[in-house]
């Protein structure tokens, strides 16, 4: 049975780090502009993901260390300084997006506006990590996170042709606009392929004390918690394509996004939406903070454990107050969450070969993993997918930027 | 034992099985008629940031001197305490009292016991 309600911690991975301002901005951006066509970027994403997530679970079980301890050993502290660099200040901006998210769904909700939000929400955000137990954070951001299901609800209500949704699974080229779809394509499989989710989710084994008697329950998780995440960045396209494509909504404003849900759902859809931003960018704001000061804290091995008071974990207390309180600021001099996400979304996956290849090497190591180690297949579908990704960067990025 | 791949960058625990810091480098000694041996490892400080660059080194050894713990950096812990070496490194000796932990005990001294709900650092 306790391994059954282990299954929480797939779905705050998922609903935490997969479905959050991230996914739901690009989703809805993708499905306003291109229609169903750029569904199989999610779908990629989701099957990429569904192994790294395994992946991470298992090496923890199987050797007792994080992704990070694991790094840090392996390749040394110069390469993890430089990955180290790289991945927090990605996961850093990723944060601000969070944070923004939380402070434009109750600006919805309110009236007042978001910059007046960041530091109330910053420091809800950190009362939670500072008082809180890591199964709290577990269960109380899953079972909030459920409220994204209305995603879901509101794609049924909408009743697509579900076989052209099947044929977009296929990638096919658009005919006009190919950079942006470039574009999208790659913020959506940055969305979708957060490392951070793959440091919280190693670290959140250790806390929760997994062994190897967790390895078959860890695929249970992982498939069951990305899948989840996937389908519903998969609704939220749908919706935006049948409700805001008509109407030539680009879903460049928070605004924007908040009548994806009023076609399908008029009476609650506005407030479902709201507090599905809400919560699922809550859930991702305290992911992603603990990823940081996992990172930290596993990479110098100093005592880390959401579960210990503050003061017996210091240094790690200390990373995710400072982080969590300097990401209020950009928001309070107004800065834009949606450009901010956007921007951190392409850079997750011009970054991802930084996070994704030494783990790679990392799952192939007999020592940390004996007969446990990865397959063929697990490390030709995450091979592929970061090669996809990292190509579809280099090109795309800079002809975003400089081509407008 | 192969120094590089099992011993530098590895996880250090006392003997309470607390978490002491990784080994950020290591002391040999070449002595004329003995083979070389290893005395000491480093623990933090300078050490671990000379290993990207020299400079890195300098530059912490100075901010070390301005602000922090004051202590004698980097932390040095004599071969012989080594019991075994394995995925981890578990040594005979308590973290606390060799100053390991003194970056630790500072920034909960300095901040987290100052904020409320911070706990103390020196409860059980």
């Amino acid at each position: 049975m306790k391994k059954i309600l282990q299954i929480t911690l797939g779905i705050i991975t998922s609903v935490g780090g997969f479905l959050e301002i991230g996914s739901v901005t690009t989703a809805a951006q993708a499905g306003a502009l291109f229609g169903f066509q750029l569904l199989w970027a999610i779908a990629l994403g989701t099957i990429c993901l569904i192994f790294l997530v395994e992946m991470s679970g298992r090496l923890a079980a199987v050797s007792k260390h994080t992704i990070v301890d694991a790094m840090r050993e392996r390749f040394g502290f110069p390469f993890f300084f430089f990955v180290l660099i790289g991945m927090v200040l990605v996961a850093f901006l990723v944060l601000i997006a969070e944070l923004g998210g939380i402070g434009f769904a109750l600006q919805i909700l309110s009236g007042l506006g978001f910059p007046l939000w960041a530091l109330p929400v910053s420091l809800v955000v950190w009362l939670m990590m500072w008082k809180g137990t890591f199964s709290l954070i577990e269960n109380g951001a899953s079972l909030l996170g459920l409220v994204t299901i209305s995603f879901a609800v509101a794609a049924w209500k909408l009743n697509p042709d579900w076989s052209s949704v099947g044929a977009s699974l296929l990638p096919t080229l658009p005919e006009q606009d190919k950079v942006k779809y470039g574009y999208l394509a790659v913020s959506i499989l940055g969305a979708s392929i957060s490392p951070y989710l793959m440091y919280f989710y190693s670290s959140g084994a250790i806390e929760d004390e997994w062994d190897r008697s967790y390895i078959a329950m860890n695929r249970v998780i992982a498939g069951f918690g990305m899948t989840l995440g996937g389908v519903l960045s998969i609704c939220v396209l749908i919706v935006a394509a049948i409700a805001l494509r008509p109407k030539g909504v680009q879903v460049d404003t928070f605004p924007q996004a908040a009548l994806l849900m009023t076609t399908a759902l008029p009476r609650w859809g506005f407030y479902l939406f709201a507090f599905s931003m809400l919560f699922a960018c809550f859930g991702a704001a305290l992911e992603i903070s603990l990823a940081i000061a996992y990172f930290f804290a596993q990479g110098f091995n100093w005592n880390w454990s959401e579960n210990l008071e503050p003061s017996k974990n210091a240094r790690f207390a200390f990373v995710y107050t400072i982080i969590i309180l300097v990401s209020a600021v950009p928001l309070m001099l107004h800065v834009d969450p949606i450009r901010v996400t956007m921007l951190a979304m392409a850079l997750t996956s011009a970054t991802l070969p930084l996070a994704i290849v030494p783990f790679l090497f990392l799952m192939n190591d007999p020592i940390y993993l004996g007969k446990y180690r990865n397959g063929w297949i697990t490390n030709s579908v995450v091979g592929i997918v970061v090669l996809i990704s990292f190509v579809l960067a280099i090109i795309s990025i800079p002809l975003q930027i400089f081509g407008g | 034992m192969d120094l590089v791949r099992d011993v530098l960058d590895k996880k250090l625990v006392d003997r309470e099985q607390c978490d002491m810091g990784r080994a950020s480098g290591l002391i040999m000694q070449f002595g004329e008629k003995t083979q070389p041996h290893i005395t000491h490892i480093l623990i933090g400080g300078p050490t671990l940031w000379m290993r990207i660059h020299p400079a890195l080194g300098r530059a912490s050894e100075k901010l070390a001197r301005l602000w922090g713990p004051k202590s004698k950096e980097p932390v040095r812990i004599p071969w012989s305490h080594v019991e075994t070496v394995g995925k981890d490194i578990k040594l005979d000796v308590v973290a606390k009292d060799t100053g390991a932990l003194d970056w630790e005990i500072w920034i909960a001294r300095h901040f987290i016991e100052r904020i409320p709900g911070g706990g103390h650092e020196e409860e059980e």
